[in-house]
């Protein structure tokens, strides 16, 4: 790899994700073994990624289990506990996103030998750019936009919405109020990425929430 | 990731990336020398800001002993193939459809790299 001996350049070559690629790789094996389906759920700070958790929460009850990746507090695993699922909190202490490495870490604090158990979801920390290139072994990536965020989110971040495997559109109860064009963000979503599932919801009203709970089911039990 | 005390204060994710670069430098020259030139290549999908990895690699290269060498960064566009068309063109940002037919109807093929991809050493540290 360096012959420095002979020349002052030395090629290097080296993807700087694969120290987090060969993490999320063995976290994928991991969760396999175990029988469990694996989401990563990115969105921005405020588009509802925990109101859908509680809501799936009490769609899956204890066949579920949540990773809340945050810069501070326990407040969202505490919500999810409450809804009636084991979570486990990952404080970032200032970091934007989840690596594959936390995510092992936070593994190895919970209770994941349970028969019951079949899916676990990571919300990631609230922002739509740095977690996008951060493979954290999953299975399916969410990308969530909520109506009030507007509907030309998607083309401004591309490296997120590009890499998606569904698009969960939130919050569907405020159409009304807002100027949201639901076809548009659908026709940009699908323009960096054809083949993006599209769902849309309102976790608050409940409306669009059983539907996308059974998609999620089938991925891992059809 | 390498947990670094400018975390706090720099929530942006290129200040990890910047340690994780200086890891790869240094595990692939074995030492810690002092670098004249960092040449990577960074994609329009990599999710990252070539400003704010300049600014947090030229910090982390000096704290970690790598001196303070000059990243070069390599831009590269994003390959696209139209899906009305069929042509092959390239991007660097994905607001302009097929520069033949005009669709956005497309397929995106590449554009996510980052990678570390040589090192020059100052004079004197061969």
């Amino acid at each position: 790899m360096c012959d420095e001996a002979t020349e002052q350049k030395v090629d290097i070559t080296t993807s700087v994700m694969s120290k987090n690629d060969l993490f999320a790789a063995e976290n994928r094996g991991f969760l396999k073994g175990k029988g469990i389906y694996t989401l990563n759920l990115i969105s921005s700070p405020g588009s509802g990624k925990t109101t859908v958790l509680e809501s799936m929460a009490r769609f899956f009850g204890p066949r579920m289990a949540v990773i809340e990746g945050d810069i501070q507090t326990r407040r969202d695993a505490e919500r999810i506990e409450k809804a009636g699922c084991q979570a486990w909190q990952i404080e970032t202490g200032g970091a934007c996103h989840l690596d594959a490495h936390a995510v092992k870490h936070a593994m190895d604090h919970m209770d994941l030998d349970s028969d019951d158990l079949e899916l676990l979801a990571i919300e990631n920390v609230g922002n739509l750019i740095c977690p996008s290139g951060y493979d954290l072994g999953e299975n399916l990536r969410i990308g969530l936009l909520s109506v009030p965020e507007g509907d030309d989110k998607i083309l401004k971040y591309p490296s997120l919405f590009s890499s998606i495997n569904v698009l969960l559109i939130n919050k569907m109860d405020l159409l009304p109020h807002l100027d949201f064009d639901v076809d548009r963000a659908i026709e940009e979503c699908r323009s960096l990425n054809p083949d993006v599932i599209v769902l849309t919801a309102s976790a608050k009203t409940g409306e669009g929430m059983e539907e996308f709970c059974g998609f999620v089911e089938n991925q891992f039990s059809g | 990731m390498v947990p670094h005390e400018l975390n706090g204060r720099f929530p942006m994710h290129e200040l990890s990336l910047a340690h994780d670069m200086t890891r790869i430098i240094g595990s692939a020259l074995g030492r810690k020398v002092h670098l004249d030139r960092v040449n990577i290549t960074v994609g329009p999908l990599s999710g990252i800001s070539p400003e704010s990895l300049r600014f947090c690699f030229t910090e982390v290269a000096k704290v970690e002993g790598f001196g303070e060498p000059e990243l070069v960064i390599n831009q590269t566009r994003a390959k696209i193939i139209c899906l009305d068309c069929d042509i092959e063109y390239e991007a660097k940002e994905f607001y302009q459809g097929c520069p033949d037919c005009g669709s956005l109807s497309r397929r995106i093929i590449s554009g996510r790299e980052f990678t570390v991809d040589s090192v020059e050493l100052e004079e004197g540290n061969d």
